[in-house]
């Protein structure tokens, strides 16, 4: 719903903070009255099919932006908080079009979000007509960015580097754990998404030494599973590689539990289920040890655990949409606070010469080339004892891989 | 004569709507064109679903392929887009005369009808998300070129006039139907089969010609969709959400009414619009709105606005 959030004024301790460190600078001047505001649009679809990812981000967006604030807003502006301007784009483009017309009218600096890849096409698009900076949260498709439109950024990665590193990294974990894995059974949904990934997969992992013993399409939404999870029984694979959404996989997993079919390993790519606390929490036996090659939050920053907490206190469960969403306006924040102005020319400036480490994604420093992030990198994740953890990049772990996984 | 009486007073809102996107804000005019897309693919289901009485609820198969057939063209050929709008339109048209020779011919009514309608729009749906020169799921994408060559006006006001022409257009031409020959055997056909065939009428040549030239409209909404977003995909183009809006906004409006469709397009989307402001905290707030008209309107007024506006004007002339 549209809505309007002023946050909260900044805390007493905050401005004397910021006014100390301006009094050293020789700034009196952070002492008169407050500058005026800068707007933010902050899109997420928090009505319809995708509500529940919207909210995430949301609550991710709303809680960078009362940092900010509280931090003492953007000081190259006179301190000028940050306020939000939310619109839902109710899960469909089109609605999401006629959000942004709306963003324009009520003249944020920047708009954040987006989701779905089909949202952050069409509103990234009508962002342009405006010559107004848009930030991607997630959207991973790739024509994204290859349309050459100046005003649209992608913090995180898209198709072509999340399916080059699940790959690797399936190799790299493979190997290193004596190669216990060799034959695999592909399951995917029969969407763009689904069919692309398991295209990639037949050719790409038999060079490396695997070999797939089928490849199993099925519909979304599917309401049973027990045929594909009958053939994965009589198959028997080392490793089954689903690419699926929420309602499918979190089906395929129960039903494998159920029949006790136990492979040596679980390995999906951008799964909906495999990294959500939600199918963790309601089903554990079947999430246990199921691992992801996903977006994630860099566990080992202290931010990180931070925003954590303040979600667990919300009620939500945790996922990537929180930090992506507090990283990309982190990362607009930095590119306003550099810009020192609201001038739209001098804001897609700083963003695309932007090199913002302050984010707690493990991305390393951003460097845009055509929008697309070029540090940005998905993880891999496997469910054990009940929580998510990062198993892969070794630098940004805080598990061990359980591979084989033995329950 | 009532009939002409609604319809003036219906091209004098048109021309005042013409003067709004000279004044108000892009938010404003984005919400009337969206409107008036629905009002457009509207009168199309009118014209058979509320003259012909043949109930369809997959229209989204006309909207469809008018917006993925001009997508097609200009991004796999290279087009203008002002070449590929009547093209478009021809596809829809083409569309729904091939669903209709082979449904009408089988004699399929009713409930029948409608039910094959919707399969027609799902396959189609589905076959537009699997195939990968409708572009899968990502769907296509126009470049965006702002300029009136390439049909994207930088202003929107623009498309707006060009929506309200559109409409006006099939608003005099739907006038003209009710009128014609044609038009009076689409009502006996809708009336009575039986008879109408008894009296001589070619019952699957009119359904074929109605279904035809429905589709075209509703089609015509689709190009105008596609060059309005610059995007669809499936769900967009052949999803059921088009069928519903089109056949919602003729039955709040008044089903068969020359004016129904409009209308009923324009009150859905403006009190959508307008509890979304009043009640901006609820989440689907809108959405609940339409429901609660949808009832109100089978429940009080099952003639639509306009049958309940010519109702009240019936009783004031006898009073």
């Amino acid at each position: 719903m549209t809505s309007r959030i002023m946050l909260p004024a900044m805390s007493r301790r905050a401005l004397l903070g910021t006014s100390a460190a301006a009094a050293a600078l020789g700034m009196p001047a952070i002492l008169r009255a407050q500058a005026a505001p800068v707007k933010l649009g902050i899109l997420q679809p928090i009505t319809g099919a995708l509500a529940q990812d919207g909210e995430l981000g949301r609550f991710g967006a709303t809680t960078a932006i009362e940092e900010i604030n509280a931090a003492g807003g953007i000081k190259s502006l006179g301190g000028a908080k940050i306020e939000m301007v939310f619109a839902d784009a109710r899960s469909n483009p089109e609605a999401a079009t006629q959000e942004v017309e709306r963003l324009q009218s009520e003249g944020v600096a920047a708009i954040v979000g987006g989701f779905a890849s089909p949202i952050c096409l069409a509103a990234s698009q009508a962002a342009a007509r405006y010559n107004l900076a848009y930030v991607v949260d997630v959207g991973v498709t790739d024509a994204i960015i290859t349309r050459g439109l100046t005003n649209t950024f992608r913090f995180a990665p898209g198709l072509a580097i999340v399916t080059k590193t699940a790959i690797d990294n399936l190799l790299a974990l493979n190997d290193s754990n004596g190669k216990p894995a060799r034959t695999v059974v592909l399951v995917h949904e029969d969407g763009l998404f689904g069919a692309g990934l398991a295209k990639l997969m037949q050719t790409e992992l038999p060079k490396n030494g695997f070999e797939i013993l089928e490849t199993i399409p099925h519909p979304t939404p599917s309401r049973d599973m027990s045929n594909v999870a009958l053939r994965i029984r009589a198959l028997k694979p080392d490793l089954v590689i689903p690419s699926s959404y929420y309602g499918e996989f979190v089906l395929l997993a129960r039903t494998m539990q159920q029949q006790r079919i136990r492979p040596k390993g679980i390995y999906s790519v951008l799964n909906g289920a495999a990294s959500n606390f939600r199918f963790v929490k309601e089903f554990p036996e079947a999430a246990n040890g199921v691992m992801d090659c996903n977006h994630w939050a860099d566990p080992r920053k202290p931010a990180t655990a931070e925003l954590r907490k303040k979600a667990d206190a919300a009620g939500l469960a945790w996922a990537y949409n929180i930090p992506l969403n507090y990283s990309c306006v982190k990362l607009v924040a930095d590119a306003l606070e550099r810009a020192g102005s609201k001038d739209r020319e001098k804001v897609i400036a700083a963003l695309a010469s932007s090199n913002f480490a302050g984010h707690i994604m493990p991305y390393g420093e951003t460097r845009f080339v055509n929008g697309q992030n070029q540090g940005a990198q998905p993880v891999n994740l496997q469910v054990q004892g009940n929580d998510i953890k990062v198993i892969f990049p070794v630098a940004f772990a805080d598990a061990k891989p359980r591979f084989p996984f033995k329950a | 004569m009532k009939g002409r009486d609604d319809l003036r007073l219906l091209l004098v809102l048109l021309a005042v709507l013409a003067v709004v996107p000279a004044v108000a804000s892009n938010l404003v005019i984005n919400f009337l064109v969206t409107a008036l897309i629905v009002a457009l693919a509207a009168q199309g289901w009118n014209i058979l679903g509320g003259i012909g009485g043949q109930i369809s609820f997959g229209h989204a198969a006309f909207f469809g392929t008018g917006a993925y057939v001009t997508e097609l063209l200009q991004l796999r050929l290279g087009w203008n887009a002002w070449a590929t709008a009547p093209i478009g339109i021809l596809a829809g048209a083409l569309v729904g005369w091939a669903i209709g020779a082979m449904v009408f011919r089988a004699r399929l009514r009713g409930s029948y009808f409608a039910l094959v309608t919707l399969a027609f729009a799902e396959v189609m749906r589905i076959l537009a998300n699997a195939l990968d020169f409708t572009g899968g799921a990502s769907g296509l994408l126009l470049k965006l070129q702002p300029g009136a060559e390439a049909f994207q006006f930088t202003s929107r006001a623009v498309f707006a006039w060009i929506a309200i022409a559109l409409v006006a257009l099939v608003l005099l031409g739907t006038r003209h139907i009710t009128r014609s020959r044609f038009g009076a055997q689409l009502v006996a056909v809708r009336e009575n089969e039986d008879a109408a065939r008894a009296l001589g009428v070619d019952i699957v040549a009119t359904k074929l010609r109605a279904i035809t030239l429905s589709a075209a409209i509703t089609a015509a909404a689709g190009v105008f969709y596609a060059q309005y977003f610059l995007y669809i995909d499936s769900q967009i183009g052949y999803g059921t959400w088009i069928s519903v809006e089109a056949l919602l906004a003729s039955i709040i409006g008044g089903v068969g009414t020359v004016a129904g469709p409009v209308i009923g397009a324009l009150a859905l989307h403006g009190l959508g619009e307008l509890t979304k402001g009043l009640a901006g905290q609820i989440t689907g707030i809108d959405l609940v709105t339409f429901g609660l008209l949808l009832v109100a309107a089978i429940a009080f007024a099952p003639s639509g606005i306009v049958g309940a506006w010519r109702r009240y004007r019936g009783s004031r002339h006898r009073a």
